[in-house]
């Protein structure tokens, strides 16, 4: 067995595993989580709250923009990128294809090539941010860094791998891919996931009340 | 028959092996174009062979003018001087000034704070400028770590990590140097622009010139960048337009029909790096471990007083008076 059979087989389907039931068993743990009951008459809907939330906070608002306007702009850079790297990226859509048979358009190579570009740039904002800010530097820990840390190595050998002229590269890419799929549910990378409930809840609990912050 | 056939074929070849060769000497070589002894008429490709290899230019009916263009011959030149001069003096350039930071190391050791921190905290650059500053910092390791592969690995890796290993590396290196290089440039625009302010040259900085900094003993006034941090600003901006400018010819070579400007830019932005890295490695050392105190105004964004005033006196009692003034005023 080669090495890139073996990150693409065996070690490909552990981290799938891993991947899959945590994230899985992480929502369920949420969703089970028992809210405590609020017997007060709601003034409005909090489901209605809750949905306001989700979107509300998708964009900058209220009166302090120029505080976040570093970590609002450099985060979705990042996150955009990132995202059409791994769903849009043509050697992406091939290996989805090849496990799922669905597919779709590709991005041409100089479209891969702007989304590396915006997302590498974003992350190593964000990274920089979190060392040389003091408030941020002191609420992040071994964790933050760690996942920062996996998601650049998995897009650093991405990068690697974009001339397409080895396996070695290619195996190298999927085994960095696969460190931060067995690392994702044990960390704050569920955000990924989880950022739609924390939202809903808390956008339901002040809807409630009648005002979403 | 058969036999008797082969045997005057056989008569037939000794025979001519026999017959004496023409008599061409040294000088009947081809001369203007025309063959010796005519036998293959009166002229021959050598001609149009040496002004192949000279790297003329024919006529072709495709728009790739570059085709026409059969031996770039400036080629063998660029590849003399990549290989050669650029690859060696650049090489010893970098081993030299990593000796002389050791050597100066062993001398001088870390500089300290003379007075001890006071426990004073003076601001010094911004979140921003902190930011701008880590950006290219971040870049010019990833671009400088995948160029030196490039163009110094073949003489070492190979024997560590195999030839194989190598064309790996190589090809690994090359994709993210090509990557990076783009956004190495946006960074240099955040650069210039958070830290132009205060870094014109003035005065003051030919005194503290003439007293080499006070890093040989003795202590030379600045303001809030010394002479040496200035020259330091400027050469990024200037090496870094450089290595930006070349580096766009070098990524998107369809720009240029003309080859022999691909190998000057591929020139260009060798030496313009390996003094950058040169350079820089001076300034990480001085800033990271040679002085202490130093790297702090870059992580936290604050220095310690006794350290504002024994490096940047100039700038610490502007500071000062500054705060009187506020206090003062209140």
């Amino acid at each position: 067995m080669t090495f890139l059979e073996l990150t693409e087989g065996p070690l490909w389907y552990v981290a799938l595993v891993v991947f899959t039931v945590g994230v899985v068993w992480n929502i369920f743990s949420i969703l089970a989580m028992r809210v405590r009951n609020d017997s007060a008459q709601p003034r409005k809907s909090p489901v209605g709250g809750g949905i306001k939330a989700i979107f509300l906070h998708m964009v900058p608002h209220g009166g302090f923009f120029s505080r976040t306007a570093y970590h609002v702009i450099v985060g979705y850079l990042f996150h955009f990128g990132l995202f059409a790297l791994m769903l849009f990226g043509a050697a992406h859509v091939a290996f989805i294809e090849k496990w799922t048979g669905l597919s779709w358009t590709a991005m041409p190579r100089w479209g891969l090539i702007v989304a590396a570009e915006i997302a590498f740039g974003g992350l190593i904002l964000m990274w920089i941010r979190r060392w040389t800010d003091p408030i941020t530097r002191k609420i992040s820990d071994r964790d933050d860094h760690i996942g920062t840390g996996l998601t650049m190595l998995a897009m650093l050998t991405g990068c690697f791998a974009l001339g397409e002229s080895s396996d070695m590269l290619r195996a190298i890419h999927m085994l960095s891919v696969e460190l931060l799929m067995l690392y994702f549910p044990f960390s704050r990378l569920m955000h990924a996931f989880t950022f739609i409930f924390s939202r809903y809840f808390m956008g339901a609990a002040y809807g409630k009340r009648g005002y979403v912050p | 028959m058969i036999i008797r056939s082969f045997l005057l074929l056989l008569a037939l070849t000794l025979g001519a092996m026999t017959l004496p060769a023409p008599a061409f000497t040294a000088d009947d070589g081809p001369v203007s174009g025309v063959v010796p002894g005519e036998s293959l008429g009166s002229t021959s490709d050598a001609d149009l062979w040496r002004a192949v290899r000279a790297g003329q230019s024919a006529t072709i009916s495709i728009p790739d003018r570059e085709a026409a263009v059969l031996i770039q011959s400036e080629g063998e030149n660029w590849r003399n001087i990549r290989n050669g001069p650029i690859s060696t003096i650049g090489g010893w350039l970098l081993i030299g000034v990593i000796v002389l930071i050791c050597l100066y190391f062993a001398i001088r050791g870390r500089i300290r704070i003379e007075g001890g921190r006071s426990g004073i905290l003076i601001p010094r650059f911004t979140q921003m400028q902190r930011v701008g500053h880590w950006f290219v910092a971040a870049l010019f390791i990833l671009l400088g770590l995948t160029g030196l592969t490039l163009l110094y690995g073949r003489y070492g890796l190979p024997y560590l990590i195999g030839k194989e290993g190598f064309a790996i590396l190589a090809s690994a290196s090359l994709q993210a140097h090509n990557l990076f290089g783009p956004l190495f440039m946006a960074s240099l625009i955040v650069l210039f622009f958070t830290f132009l302010k205060g870094n014109i040259i003035s005065r003051v900085d030919i005194v503290w010139m003439a007293k080499l900094g006070g890093f040989f003993g003795g202590h030379a006034s600045s303001r809030f960048y010394n002479f040496g941090e200035k020259n330091w600003f400027w050469m990024s901006i200037s090496l870094g337009l450089i290595l930006s400018f070349s580096g766009i010819l070098l990524n998107f070579p369809g720009l240029m029909e003309d080859r022999y400007i691909q190998q000057l830019a591929h020139i260009s932005h060798a030496i313009s790096a390996l003094i950058f890295i040169a350079v820089g490695l001076g300034h990480i050392y001085l800033g990271v471990f040679g002085v202490e105190g130093a790297v702090e105004g870059m992580t936290t964004g604050a220095v310690d007083a006794n350290w504002a005033k024994e490096h940047h006196d100039l700038w610490y009692e502007e500071v000062m008076a500054e705060k009187a003034a506020e206090s003062g005023g209140e």
